[in-house]
């Protein structure tokens, strides 16, 4: 059995002591055969990443980290390898006693499993498919209608459908964790505000108390068209995770999706080890799970001060805290040096890389002159970019903004709108507010201005952008986002044929974002725009091209049939005015048994082969001759021509004019 | 402060569009201006470069092997070896008159030196029949539009991005670019996307018909039987990339599109969509390209030059300037967009053109 080598010690844990674990309820499954302990409460994902796996696989020869943001489907052991029976690992509760197995694993060695190192699920990620949500390609089953679909159980999407409900609306709240609240602990609070878990909590049992609202948890959107939503729900019935595809017909969609954390580009930053700071607050604070008991921070923006002094608070030393902005300023910046935490400003990690299996990391920064540090946990962080992958998705369109560094939405969609952070907004105030606002915009009430009450940068330096630094020479791989996707940075071909004699070869096959053969995430994109790779002003289009769409047929439509066949006409008009004017059919006889081809040309003798100089070509077969469209002037009977036929001429006569 | 009045403004993002700029400055002399995007590293396809394409009549074939030669030279001095891949495209078809036309456009590639053959029973899946033209050239366009950018510098092409264009019905243009007026005698709309963003809706030709189009990129998937696939009568061609995703281009509207990828891809394929682009594109009603100035005076078109139309540039540039063979002249003088609809043919293989007037 794994022990849980990864679980904060609740005792001391704090924040991160696992809201959503019973600690007093311990249970055990297994894995791929492999005996993993947890407790109730824990997802499949979270117990695993407890038992000490943070590896998902290989990504051309390179290990890639597992976490919440990549991560594999599964399903129950003895279970066929079908759609319908495969579940989210990071959705799905951990069930005592119950088998699974990863899907779609491409193993050469059948045996190959007993011998995976410790940390790994030993996946094949050069597999194109190998992160696939086969659900995606299941219909879904018509569900009872609502007013009002709510996507995303955060503080905006909890009060959007508190609004909702007070106005009479029936609500369906669609969230893809186990419980509603969202990431807002992360973020603290600002003057006036409450604590953030007790604003959620309360928020959570409005709704809980609230008959007009049905809260979907364990669920996840993933298409979305005016007047429908199509989402993958995992439930536990009779001690079994089943999925299921649901359309959940409305009248309004509010899209409260929030914002996706972008990953700084350096080489490595992708090692199991490296972590994203929503991923590793949600996994620290909902499961007590943290990696390590030191880390290494390295941020542009000040919400991952805030983690460190949450983790800091859990017993984790927190080494150093790289900072790309040479003087930034904040409340949380003065907090954490009150803590004796060493912040570097002004520094970026080049590349990372992993000096041992076991798992400490050697983080190379962008500061000449500076050893490499040695740490066991990268926590990062790239700001934030509102997710608007179901907005895409629905058709809404979006623009880059420079400021911000991001791409916002702009415009409006019919029956559909955006709150809280997916709509660009920054703070607490300003999200829960825009969720009553989305409320008043879908039923066309009376709008109040959102206030979104941001702290001057003098005091609150504004999140840099996601730092981008130059790969030294066979490091690993630098990704674009931490999703399910690896788009490495794009390496242009050398030109010349003498690169063929150098020993590097490109760092990776893709010339080109449009080369890509996988959806581009949001992060992608707004990555390109910082590599220089998109035009800013092209950012909003190609987010919206890219986005990975299911197609959701509107109930009148269906898929056309092939097209009607086409009746060959006589003289097909590719060939008027082919052999003149007054061109006429003939009959033409092979001088041997054999089938003339149609579109094979035909000439004065059999020296010709210049299609150029045909006088006439076969048309089609007629009983053991052909019949040909000629020249008029020499469609006389009987008049010996040569037909070019797979490359012999073929001699063969004019029988008779057919008219 | 106005500029001096060139002689060309050139606008069009394709390839032909930039060989033809390059081409008038470099090798005729000319003064021009070049308005276009270079969007082909970041944006979907919605067209393809190759050096055969399914054409029926002779004397298009016989242009397009003349300006074969004389592009890939050009292209491979510009870009280098990269520009292009080799490849062996199959044109398909479903129904008989197709299945015709697929007959006629195999002798006639025959008779000008290409390996044409009749494809394997299994390879056009669920169709009658296809063919496969060996050793055909396909423009590298990610890896070439930047070379090009660079090589219409070299040539003295000036590039603007402009705020604002407008066209007289004398066929000069006026630009508007950071502040400055640019003038030039001669609009050239050298692309489907120009000549539906910038020619006056009253000078448009009745030969063009606009068309929804879409392009579909799938993931990854079983790869097909050659990367480049062509269903004649519906227009529809697949591209596998790559890196293992095949991209679906074709002059239908999305939600009939989608569906129409499915079936010809087949349900053993495992496809999901990676991207999708709605877009409108330009076809004429006979299937032949058309060129020159609309209404004999205004602005001039390149319109329906398909997917070979790159490799005729050089010779485009000739006559445009008045330097072409006379065999150039008659080819493009039988294919002017004023061409009269009852006058002789040049019709190509071109089913199901319809699409509105815009």
């Amino acid at each position: 059995m794994r022990p849980q080598l990864n679980r904060l010690d609740k005792d001391q844990a704090g924040n991160f002591s696992g809201s959503f674990i019973d600690r007093s309820r311990p249970l055990r499954f297994r894995l791929d055969g492999r005996l993993v302990s947890g407790f109730a409460g824990d997802s499949v994902l979270s117990a695993v990443m407890a038992s000490g796996i943070d590896t998902l696989g290989t990504y051309r020869d390179v290990p890639i980290a597992l976490g919440p943001s990549a991560n594999p489907a599964i399903r129950l052991a003895g279970r066929a390898d079908e759609p319908q029976h495969a579940l989210p690992m990071a959705r799905t509760p951990a069930i005592a006693g119950a088998e699974f197995v990863t899907c779609g694993i491409r193993r050469s060695n059948p045996l190959a499993r007993l011998f995976l190192p410790g940390r790994t699920l030993g996946l094949e990620l050069d597999e194109p498919h190998a992160l696939d949500r086969p659900w995606r390609r299941l219909a879904g089953t018509p569900s009872a209608s609502s007013d009002l679909v709510v996507i995303g159980g955060g503080v905006a999407g909890m009060e959007a459908a508190l609004t909702a409900a007070r106005a009479g609306l029936s609500v369906t709240l669609v969230e893809a964790s186990a419980q509603l609240g969202g990431h807002s602990g992360l973020f603290g609070t600002q003057e006036g505000e409450d604590n953030p878990e007790t604003d959620m909590a309360r928020r959570r049992d409005a709704i809980a108390a609230n008959d007009a609202i049905t809260a979907l948890t364990h669920s996840h959107a993933y298409a979305v068209r005016p007047g429908l939503v199509r989402i993958h729900r995992v439930e536990v019935k009779e001690g079994k995770p089943q999925g299921s595809v649901l359309d959940l017909p409305a009248r309004h969609i509010v899209l409260a999706t929030g914002a996706l954390e972008r990953l700084p580009i350096f080489a490595g930053n992708r090692l199991p080890g490296v972590i994203g700071t929503s991923d590793a607050h949600a996994l620290a604070s909902r499961y007590g799970v943290w990696p390590g008991e030191a880390a290494i921070l390295a941020t542009g923006s000040n919400v991952a001060y805030r983690l460190a002094i949450l983790a800091s608070d859990a017993g984790i030393a927190i080494g150093r805290i790289l900072d790309s902005r040479p003087n930034p300023s904040s409340r949380f910046i003065a907090f954490s040096r009150a803590y004796g935490m060493v912040q570097t400003p002004g520094a970026a990690p080049r590349s990372a890389g992993l000096i041992k299996a076991g798992g400490t990391l050697s983080v190379h920064t962008d500061q000449a002159g500076t050893e490499p540090m040695l740490t066991g946990r990268l926590l990062v962080c790239g700001g934030w970019q509102p997710d608007l992958t179901l907005w895409h998705l629905a058709g809404g369109r979006s623009r880059w903004h420079g400021r911000h560094h991001r791409i916002e939405a702009e415009g409006g969609l019919d029956g559909i709108a955006l709150a809280g952070s997916a709509a660009g907004y920054f703070t607490r105030r300003g999200c829960i507010e825009s969720g009553q606002d989305a409320v008043n915009a879908l039923l066309g009430r009376p709008r109040a201005p959102v206030q979104d009450p941001v702290i001057d940068p003098i005091h609150e330096s504004p999140d840099a952008p996601a730092t981008i630094t130059e790969p030294p020479d066979d490091a690993a791989p630098a990704f674009l986002d931490s999703g399910r996707e690896f788009l490495q940075r794009p390496s242009p071909p050398p030109r010349s044929w003498t690169s063929i004699f150098r020993r590097r070869p490109p760092r990776n096959g893709l010339v080109a974002l449009s080369e890509a053969p996988q959806p581009l995430a949001i992060g992608d994109v707004a990555a390109g725009v910082d590599l220089g790779l998109i035009p800013p002003d092209a950012a909003g289009i190609v987010a919206q091209e890219r986005v990975a769409l299911v197609p959701l047929l509107p109930p009148t439509a269906t898929i056309p049939p092939p097209e009607d066949e086409a009746v060959a006409e006589p003289v097909p008009s590719y060939l008027e005015g082919r052999f003149g004017g007054d061109a006429v059919l003939v009959r033409i006889v092979p001088a041997e048994p054999r089938r003339l081809e149609t579109g094979a040309l035909i000439y004065r003798n059999s020296d010709a082969a210049n299609p150029l100089q045909a006088v006439g070509v076969v048309l089609r077969p007629d009983g053991d001759a052909a019949l040909a469209l000629m020249h008029r002037h020499i469609s006389r009977a009987g008049l010996p021509v040569s037909v070019r036929d797979q490359g012999r001429a073929i001699a063969a006569r004019i029988e008779s004019p057919e008219n | 402060m106005s500029e001096p009045i060139a002689d060309f403004a050139v606008i069009g993002s394709t390839p032909l569009a930039r060989l033809l700029a390059g081409r008038l400055a470099g090798s005729h002399g000319r003064s021009v201006l070049y308005m276009g995007e270079s969007q082909s590293s970041y944006r979907l396809p919605r067209g393809l470069d190759l050096s055969v394409a399914p054409i029926t009549r002779p004397e298009s074939w016989a242009m397009l092997r003349q300006g074969i030669g004389e592009t890939v030279k050009l292209i491979g001095r510009i870009a280098g070896r990269g520009a292009w891949s080799h490849v062996d495209p199959l044109f398909f078809a479903g129904d008989p008159a197709t299945a015709e036309a697929l007959g006629h456009m195999r002798h006639m590639a025959l008779g000008f030196g290409i390996a044409a053959e009749p494809a394997a029973p299994t390879m056009p899946v669920a169709h009658r029949s296809g063919i496969v033209l060996r050793d055909a050239l396909r423009l590298n366009r990610p890896i070439i539009e930047p070379a090009l950018d660079q090589w219409l510098e070299r040539e003295g092409v000036r590039r603007l991005a402009p705020e604002g264009v407008t066209i007289a019905e004398d066929g000069s243009a006026v630009l508007q670019a950071g502040g400055a007026r640019f003038e030039a005698r001669q609009a050239i709309l050298a692309d489907h996307d120009a000549i539906l963003a910038h020619l006056p809706p009253a000078q448009w030709p009745v030969l063009l018909r606009r068309h929804p189009a879409s392009c579909i990129l799938t993931t990854p998937a079983r790869p097909l039987p050659t990367p480049v696939m062509l269903e004649i009568q519906s227009g529809i061609t697949l591209l596998q990339q790559n890196e293992g995703g095949i991209a679906a281009i074709g002059l239908q509207d999305m939600a009939s599109f989608s569906g129409r990828i499915q079936l010809l891809l087949g349900r053993d394929r495992q496809v999901e969509q990676a991207g999708q682009t709605s877009f409108s594109a330009l076809a004429t009603s006979d299937g032949a390209p058309a060129l020159g100035r609309v209404g004999t005076v205004g602005a001039d078109v390149v319109a329906g030059m398909g997917m070979a139309g790159a490799f005729l540039a050089p010779a485009l540039a000739r006559w445009l300037c008045g330097e072409a063979s006379p065999f150039e002249a008659d080819w493009f003088g039988a294919r002017l967009v004023s061409r009269a609809p009852h006058g002789p043919s040049v019709a190509e293989y071109a089913p199901h053109i319809s699409g509105t007037a815009p």
